[in-house]
């Protein structure tokens, strides 16, 4: 069965992409690749898995899709009586899909398309290209049931009504497009890999699919260097996913992670992509660079600063962000010395964006615990503690609060 | 498909400065030039302070008059678009001259019913509902008030002069453009307040006239503004 599993999560973006160009309809593409895999799990556990599992399933959806609408529009509604003309005379002009990988693309833009909010895109782009059930989107996104499946629903009902088109945007678009579809692809590892709030501080599904969407990406687009910046990033971060948390459930800093247990592998993909990233212009080279820097450091103690804060440099000039500006400020107190970092804090400190988060207060903390304050450490962590994280990242600054009150 | 664009902005009490107007003017006739092929329909909005709200549909009208003033953003114009999907609709939407210091909202619509008169003079009647209760076009409900909208454009006879129910709130998407840069959002601009879900024509003599006939309509809120005549559209 788990056999059938990892045959599903394969072939489930494909094909729902597949029956989505074939019908039109994204809701008949996502009910018929359902019926299709409600039936391969009948005859499949019986019979073993055909050598074409893909071809099968798009067969039988197009089937069940086929069924669907010629019983529904035995009924009155024109509507849909328009929709079997139009599919079966595409089917005819077309024969069976074929084109599976533009299929592909073709929804991570749809789903990524700017006129709907990046949580919808995310949402719709777990369901339909992932093929996570809307129990696991909304466990994953610690949101309800009931509110990703409307945030689901609405998506698609505006893909339909709106007529927002099932393609890839035509040349002269893609590069305002490109952006929105990366930029959903990092929000799928930023959700899974820097949970903000819940038990755990990793959600692996989101990660691991992050990985796959990444790869996908820079193999259907290997001209878009931002792409591959991006696969690079989320590849080195992911590489230190098993070393992020300890056996009590806590956080583990970067400078406590055993660097023995990276994963070699990933850090090696990741590298091989970051050479491929050279001549990006968006957010995800710098971080790539400080990633891959903390990657091939030995030892933390070798840790090159200069390029790191040369990184963070960049990413604040391309993205304005206080987050940046807060972490760059620790880089800068490693590179510089704290009573630096701390002013390069001070700067951003009072930025209303950060006023909820506990960024600030806990960099704070760092860099006064390491300039040997103790006692000014304790009291920022203790507020960095009144601001709600993640169970993992509690815990971890519940161990700060304990340390610097003994030794100051 | 069609598709209605509002362009909204901020709206000054000030008589406009000549040379400001004549150059907002060009830009108009610029973005109708490029646009010509894709233009259905059209025309900038007389000062709201001109227009009239009307409450408590055709059993029970109550008549206000203009500006409204809870919001900043004003309804100073339309369009009617015919575009293949709403991509071609955003990218004409971006040329309006308003996205640039306003915003401009594009809504699909139901169906397209076309003015059968010339529009000079006429008024639009902006049908504005709480954006909670907007009905999803193809219910029970939504065909209900559709037939009474067909059945008030009959009874209007020559006065209804075309019109379109549009799709629920959370299908449209707003344009802006600030430093040349294209911003969308999804769903109207001002989140929250009332939104419009369809509009008529009016081709009326006057502004009683036009409160009269659109006293008839039903809706629990009309907005009845006078269209310029200037777009020749």
């Amino acid at each position: 069965m788990t056999n059938l599993d990892g045959v599903f999560r394969r072939e489930w973006g494909p094909a729902v992409a597949a029956l989505a160009r074939w019908s039109g309809d994204l809701t008949v593409a996502e009910d018929a690749v359902q019926e299709a895999f409600a039936e391969a799990l009948r005859t499949w556990t019986r019979d073993g898995v055909p050598a074409n599992a893909g071809g099968w399933i798009v067969t039988v959806a197009r089937n069940r899709a086929l069924d669907r609408l010629r019983r529904e529009s035995a009924r009155p509604g024109k509507e849909l009586a328009a929709v079997l003309d139009d599919i079966t005379a595409r089917t005819d002009r077309q024969g069976v899909p074929h084109r599976v990988r533009d299929d592909e693309l073709r929804m991570m833009f749809t789903c990524a398309h700017p006129a709907l909010d990046p949580q919808p895109q995310l949402a719709l782009t777990l369901r339909l290209i992932s093929g996570l059930t809307v129990t696991e989107i909304a466990r994953a996104l610690l949101q309800s049931e009931a509110a990703v499946g409307q945030r689901i629903t609405r998506a698609k009902n505006k893909i339909r009504h709106a007529n927002i088109p099932l393609r890839v945007p035509p040349p002269e678009l893609l590069p305002e497009r490109t952006p929105h579809v990366l930029s959903c692809i990092y929000s799928v590892f930023t959700e899974g890999y820097w949970s903000t709030a819940g038990p755990s501080a990793i959600r692996d599904e989101l990660c691991d699919e992050a990985v796959r969407l990444s790869a996908e990406v820079c193999s259907l687009m290997p001209d878009v260097r931002d792409g591959d910046a991006l696969a690079s990033l989320i590849l080195l971060h992911d590489s230190r996913r098993s070393t992020r948390v300890d056996a009590d459930g806590a956080l583990v800093p970067l400078d406590e992670q055993n660097r023995g247990r990276w994963d070699r592998a990933r850090i090696a993909r990741g590298l091989d992509r970051l050479r491929h990233a050279a001549g990006a212009t968006g957010p995800y080279l710098p971080q790539a660079v400080i990633a891959a820097t903390h990657a091939t450091a030995p030892r933390w103690e070798d840790t090159d600063w200069a390029t790191i804060c040369a990184a963070y440099d960049r990413l604040v000039a391309i993205t304005a962000s206080p987050v940046a500006r807060a972490n760059r400020a620790l880089a800068v107190g490693f590179r510089d010395g704290f009573d630096a970092g701390l002013a390069a804090l001070d700067d951003v400190a009072d930025d209303p964006r950060l006023a909820r988060s506990n960024t600030v207060a806990s960099i704070r903390a760092d860099l006064l615990r390491r300039a040997g304050r103790n006692a000014e450490a304790h009291h920022w962590y203790l507020r960095a503690l009144d601001r709600a994280g993640s169970d993992p990242a509690q815990r971890f600054l519940r161990r700060r609060v304990r340390e610097c009150a003994g030794g100051s | 498909m069609h598709y209605f664009a509002l362009l909204l902005g901020p709206e000054s009490a000030d008589a406009p400065d000549p040379e400001a107007a004549a150059a907002e003017m060009a830009a108009y006739e610029a973005f109708h030039a490029k646009a010509a092929p894709a233009i259905r329909g059209g025309d900038a909005l007389t000062p709201s302070a001109a227009g009239v709200r009307i409450t408590g549909g055709p059993d029970a009208p109550v008549v206000t008059d203009g500006p409204f003033a809870e919001s900043a953003e004003v309804a100073g114009g339309y369009y009617v678009f015919e575009a293949e999907n709403l991509d071609e609709a955003l990218a004409l939407a971006r040329d309006i001259p308003a996205a640039k210091y306003g915003a401009v909202e594009v809504w699909p619509m139901v169906h397209h019913m076309p003015p059968s008169q010339p529009l000079a003079d006429n008024w639009i009647a902006l049908l504005l509902e709480p954006a909670d209760t907007v009905l999803e076009p193809g219910t029970e409900e939504w065909n209900e008030l559709a037939a009474q909208h067909a059945q008030f454009a009959a009874d209007a006879g020559v006065r209804a002069n075309g019109g379109a129910p549009l799709h629920p709130p959370s299908t449209a998407t707003t344009v802006r453009v600030r430093d040349g840069e294209v911003l969308l959002t999804d769903g109207p601009y001002v989140e929250g307040a009332e939104v419009a879900n369809g509009y008529h024509i009016l081709n009326v003599s006057d502004r009683d006239e036009a409160i009269k006939v659109a006293s008839m309509i039903p809706a629990k809120t009309v907005e009845l503004r006078q269209l310029m005549g200037i777009s020749a559209l």
